[in-house]
């Protein structure tokens, strides 16, 4: 499965046509407490999440779930500048960065 | 006993001396009959008389003639009247140097009666340089104001990558979406779907969003010429919210309209003065739909030297604190504001030598925000047609 958490419509609507286009199952959820709040996803899952959510954040998130011991791969987008990804990922065990607007095929870069 | 008073007398005069001749500012003394009795080293290098040149001689000597006869007049009106025309109240007159040269001072009157009669000592302050540190002044204000649009394009380029992002994010995975669709199709030899369509419509939409932002970003760079026209404000305010209300049709926001009978006339771009009115009824919209009431109400006034375009809402106002940078640029509460309507709104009205202020709300009153504009005087709509 395929979790996405990003609070613009428009991106995570965007990343679903692209995902589910491809034909691979998507759920999309529009900021971090919504999946908390939902079934907690397994290793097996995908997690695309962007870096920058109102409330809890995506790196916030991503804790919360390691934490829980419930932790899928990871890969952050984000559009802000690397040093504040940077720091936005400190002492996150490794996760794959995308960022906004993308520069190359996202569907390769996440399925891969 | 009284040689101790003189020498008294002569040191806090040599003291005084000394104190007026570092003062910044001319001092004269005069006497009743207008004699100078002091005149300061200041007051040498403002007429060009030394001291020892001017003591004794009638102060007219410092005046250009028509203010030396009117000064003999005044004196004389005073002694016998008391009715003061500038002691203790200060004001601007005319000194001549040696040269000639008539220029500005400030002059403030003091009196002190004295065993010798009445004294009067006027302090001058040359108003050349004060007019040399006023220019400088607004030298200075020119380059400040310079240096913050700069910085603010500084913080425009940061939120411009921001608020672009979005967008391009969106629209680039919607093309990437339909490409790859395209080319799966074109590999089963099907036709492409209503699907594919829907997502480059989408990524159409996407690609609006992109280019409103630079619009907007771009009327706040740009700093076009006004058109100016003598228009009526009631109109251009009835177009905008006529077409705002068209825009947001089926919304369950009441706009109030407040007009009066007769025109009011300003010199103003209408397209520019339209744009403020509608940055400011979408702000009002914004907090009017979350309110119970749901109303925005529109007034236009005027007295005679401007003229008030009011927006009220049935929002809650905003705090002390959001009113302290509301005409930032950048400044926002809003999720997806950019908080530019305000600054380009204000920018616009002092483009038009007006203003834009803003009245706060709270305890269940929504914020008003007025457009004040000069009216439009019709001598000078006249001048202009000559010229
Ligand atoms: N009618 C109002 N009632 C309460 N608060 C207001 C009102 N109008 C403006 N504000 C406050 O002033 C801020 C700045 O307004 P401004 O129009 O400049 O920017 P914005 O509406 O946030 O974004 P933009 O207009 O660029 O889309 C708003 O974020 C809001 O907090
Ligand atoms: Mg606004």
């Amino acid at each position: 499965m395929y979790i996405i958490v990003e609070d613009d419509p428009s991106v995570a609507d965007a990343l679903e046509s692209l995902l589910s286009g491809a034909g691979l199952p998507v759920r999309v959820f529009a900021s971090a407490e919504e999946l908390i709040h939902s079934a907690p996803p397994t290793p097996e899952d995908t997690m695309i999440v962007d870096l920058g959510l109102p409330g809890m954040s995506g790196g916030e998130l991503v804790r919360h779930l390691e934490k829980a011991g419930a932790t899928p791969r990871v890969i952050a987008i984000s559009g802000k500048s690397s040093r504040t990804i940077a720091r936005e990922t400190e002492g996150l065990a490794a996760v794959k960065i995308l960022r906004k607007p993308p520069a190359a095929d996202w569907l390769e870069a996440i399925t891969a | 006993m009284g040689e101790l008073e003189d020498r008294r007398t002569a040191v806090s005069e040599a003291r005084f001396e000394s104190l007026l001749d570092t003062a910044a500012d001319g001092v004269i003394v005069i006497d009743e009959t207008g004699r100078m009795l002091v005149f300061n080293k200041i007051c040498e290098q403002l007429f060009g008389y030394t001291s020892q040149e001017a003591i004794g001689q009638n102060v007219s000597l410092i005046m250009p003639p028509e203010f030396s006869v009117s000064h003999d007049r005044f004196m004389h009106n005073y002694h016998r009247t008391g009715e003061k025309r500038i002691i203790g109240i200060g004001r601007e007159v005319s000194g001549m140097h040696r040269d000639g040269t008539v220029f500005p001072l400030e002059l403030s009157v003091g009196e002190a009666k004295t065993a010798e009669g009445r004294q009067y000592i006027g302090v001058l302050r040359d108003l050349r340089s004060r007019r040399a540190v006023e220019q400088r002044v607004s030298q200075l204000q020119a380059q400040v104001v310079h240096m913050t649009r700069l910085s603010a394009m500084d913080e425009m380029g940061a939120a411009m990558a921001h608020e672009l992002n979005q967008p391009l994010t969106a629209l680039l995975l919607y093309l990437q979406a339909v490409a790859r669709q395209v080319r799966a199709c074109h590999a089963d030899e099907k036709p492409p779907s209503d699907k594919m369509l829907g997502v480059l419509d989408k990524a159409v939409l996407e690609a609006e969003r992109a280019s409103h932002i630079v619009q907007r970003m771009r009327q706040m760079v740009e700093k076009r010429d006004p058109e100016r026209a003598t228009i009526d404000l009631r109109e251009v305010v009835n177009e905008a919210l006529d077409l705002s209300e068209f825009v947001a049709q089926g919304a369950t926001v009441t706009i109030r309209r407040v007009f009066g009978m007769t025109p009011i006339q300003v010199d103003a771009d209408a397209t520019q003065i339209q744009q403020i009115i509608l940055n400011l009824l979408r702000n009002a919209l914004e907090v009017a739909k979350e309110s119970e009431e749901r109303w925005v109400k529109v007034s236009i006034g005027s007295d005679d030297r401007s003229a008030f375009v009011s927006v009220t809402d049935s929002g809650p106002g905003f705090s002390e604190d959001v009113g302290k940078s509301l005409f930032r640029t950048f400044s926002t509460t809003k999720k997806s504001g950019m908080g530019l309507g305000l600054a380009i709104s204000r920018a616009i009205a002092q483009n038009h030598g007006g203003d834009l202020m803003a009245d706060p709300g709270g305890n269940g009153q929504g914020a008003t925000f007025t457009l004040m504009l000069p009216m439009h005087h019709s001598d000078e709509a006249e001048e202009d047609t000559w010229g």
